[in-house]
């Protein structure tokens, strides 16, 4: 029989999750993505890829510090944050969580530390006033591959337990079909490691430009941006088919909505373009192949936090979300964006990227490469 | 209701009897249960073919619990159903169910979501963080971050009243009788009896969460997430441009 119903009285709800949420997961997914194109370069000392790990270790420490202020701005009660560290709650992910982030942060804190020793000793040799200061951050060492590789490995099993709890934090909420898929996993992975290439692009970029990094970056771009498009497409694929109940309820909540089918294109647009570009040309594109990147992998976030909570539970139609313009919208955006930006230029005012660190053994780079400060 | 209320005197100590047919909570779930007195099941009937819509339930409840303006622990849900050339008003309390599987208790990182040994779902809002994570996986969409306490809000039964020996406001105040809160573990409750004889139903089945707010004469098109034209108003949302188009499907 046809019929049709018209809700007449209903409760809107509002975001619980708010644009900070969507900051965090950007940021630290763009973290653990610097940590893993670090690897290479340090941890198992591929000469032909440490120049680009220099940046993608910038990439992983300022998202990775910034990430977990976003965080906890999230929370309405910030100031009990502590609440978590005192009970056991194992069957809550974001309880996990609590305890994974800490134990990321400081293990790529140490891992940086070890990478960026011998940088610390070789300022320590200049003739300057702080060079006391970087002798004692050194603390009397140099490069050391086998310390490198161990706290290497150590931020590789952080990395992977954030991978693994935010993915399944928003994957386990079944009252939300669009999350509740074991694809969101894998497509926040996938798509952390884009935007980190992308950011690593950028830095690169204002940081001397070397053409190595960023052809050997654009091409790992592409390779990331191929598997979310097979990812994406799966996930299509099961959805349309029907195969897949919980797919297809996911893809049925949004189908029938013009800004969702608009959002659809924009996101296919943004991984299809920077991969064609970086596959086509991966010299000379890095700008904005990067660019792009780092806008396609904040813009799943948003779309799944702030558009996935925009489809009510029990309602008609979709809630409507504007953003405010306070700090629980546009300033909470800014903010982060600019405590990110604050870590960028205090980090590299203390550990200069070096100007041309790639061709040779780093450590005869000569110190005064420390002249040059990347993001200025 | 006088026959809820004197629910309330035959509740404590009754047999689980009239419960049989609903399902017992998963057993890690019922000993992490605290507070509350576990001779009684507390639940809720709503017979939506005796609501009118009035939402003296949403103000009550208002009033009741100081729910901040423009967050709701209660809403009476109205639609305008056509159904082959027919047109009619459905309405549809909604509240939070008391889920006997709830999944907003899983996910909390702190405890505050916790289930009282009686059945009733509380946030304990000296201890929440306000993450959101329950208001995320509640699938009805029950729970709400309260602006003045900043953390994780909805409906408690009343819990307050109940201790006391009194119903929920919203039942308290029903003109059309169509809210009636009782002990499932009492057979001879009204709600026992409504449970055994009416096969109400519960909104949303599939997702396995085994509510404690049953609805009799539900029209099955509510049961879940409702395809329709959205509303025509909301509080607290903006005044928006479907509207007058929404208005021409009625
Ligand atoms: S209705 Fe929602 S808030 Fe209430 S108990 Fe069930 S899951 Fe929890
Ligand atoms: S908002 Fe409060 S009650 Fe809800 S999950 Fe977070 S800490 Fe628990």
């Amino acid at each position: 029989m046809d019929t049709n119903i018209v809700e007449v009285i209903n409760v809107t709800r509002e975001v619980a999750w708010l644009p900070w949420a969507v900051q965090y997961f950007f940021l630290i997914g763009l973290s653990v993505g610097g940590v893993l194109l670090s690897l290479p370069g340090y941890a198992f000392a591929r000469e032909e890829w440490r120049a680009t790990g220099r940046v993608a270790l910038l990439v992983a420490l300022t998202c990775g510090l910034a990430a977990p202020v976003a965080l906890l701005s999230d929370l309405h009660q910030p100031g009990r944050f502590w609440h978590f560290y005192v009970v056991f709650r194992p069957t809550s992910w974001m309880w996990w969580g609590s305890l994974i982030i800490p134990f990321y942060v400081a293990g790529l804190l140490v891992y940086a530390w070890t990478c960026l020793r011998e940088e610390l000793r070789e300022h320590g040799a200049v003739d300057s006033r702080l060079a006391p200061l970087y002798r004692l951050a050194a603390a009397g060492g140099g490069r050391n591959d086998a310390l490198i590789r161990a706290a290497g490995l150590v931020a590789l099993a952080g990395a992977a337990a954030v991978v693994l709890y935010t993915g399944a934090e928003v994957a386990v909420v079944r009252a939300r079909p669009l999350w509740n898929t074991p694809f969101l996993p894998v497509q926040f992975a996938l798509t952390a490691l884009a935007g980190a290439a992308g950011l690593v692009l950028i830095l690169n970029r204002f940081a001397g430009a070397d053409r190595a990094v960023e052809v050997r970056v654009n091409r790992v771009l592409a390779a990331t941006l191929a598997a979310v498009m097979a990812v994406g497409g799966l996930w299509l694929a099961l959805g349309l088919s029907g195969i897949e109940p919980t797919h297809a309820e996911a893809l049925g909540s949004v189908v029938g909505s013009e800004a969702w089918r608009v959002t659809a294109v924009w996101a296919v647009a943004a991984t299809a373009v920077p991969f064609a570009i970086a596959l086509a040309r991966p010299s000379g594109t890095g700008l904005l192949t990067g660019l792009i990147a780092v806008h396609s992998a904040w813009m799943f976030r948003w779309t799944v936090f702030i558009g996935g909570q925009s489809v009510p539970k029990t309602g008609a139609g979709f809630y409507e979300y504007a953003l405010p313009a306070g700090p629980d919208g546009l300033l909470g955006i800014a903010g982060t964006a600019g405590l990110w930006l604050f870590l960028l230029l205090v980090i590299t005012a203390i550990v200069p990227t070096p100007r041309r660190p790639a061709s040779g053994p780093v450590r005869a780079a000569p110190a005064a490469g420390r002249a040059v400060a990347a993001a200025e | 209701m006088d026959r809820s209320r004197r629910n309330f005197c035959l509740g404590a100590g009754a047999a689980a009897v009239g419960a049989a047919a609903l399902a017992a909570p998963p057993a890690d779930a019922a000993a992490a249960r605290k507070g509350g007195d576990p001779a009684n099941r507390w639940a809720m009937v709503v017979d939506v073919r005796k609501c009118v819509g009035c939402q003296a339930c949403t103000v009550a409840c208002i009033m009741e619990n100081a729910v901040p303006a423009n967050s709701f622990r209660t809403i009476v849900s109205t639609y305008e159903v056509t159904e082959g050339g027919r047109a009619g008003t459905a309405m549809l309390p909604r509240l939070c169910n008391h889920c006997e599987d709830a999944p907003c208790l899983p996910v909390c990182p702190t405890g505050a979501t916790f289930q009282r040994r009686d059945g009733i779902v509380v946030v304990d809002n000296t201890v929440c963080v306000g993450c959101g994570y329950c208001v995320q996986a509640c699938p009805y969409d029950a729970r709400f971050i309260n602006h003045e306490t900043r953390t994780a809000d909805k409906c408690t039964f009343c819990v307050h009243r109940v201790d006391a020996g009194l119903l929920p406001a919203c039942v308290e105040t029903c003109v059309g009788g169509a809210r009636i809160f009782g002990d499932l573990n009492d057979p001879g409750s009204t709600v026992s009896r409504l449970v055994r004889t009416q096969a109400p139903k519960v909104l949303k089945p599939g997702q396995g969460t085994d509510p404690r707010v049953f609805y009799i004469g539900l029209d099955p098109n509510l049961e879940g997430k409702v395809e329709g034209t959205p509303t025509l108003w909301r509080p607290s949302a903006r005044p928006h441009a479907h509207a007058p188009a929404a208005k021409e499907h009625a």
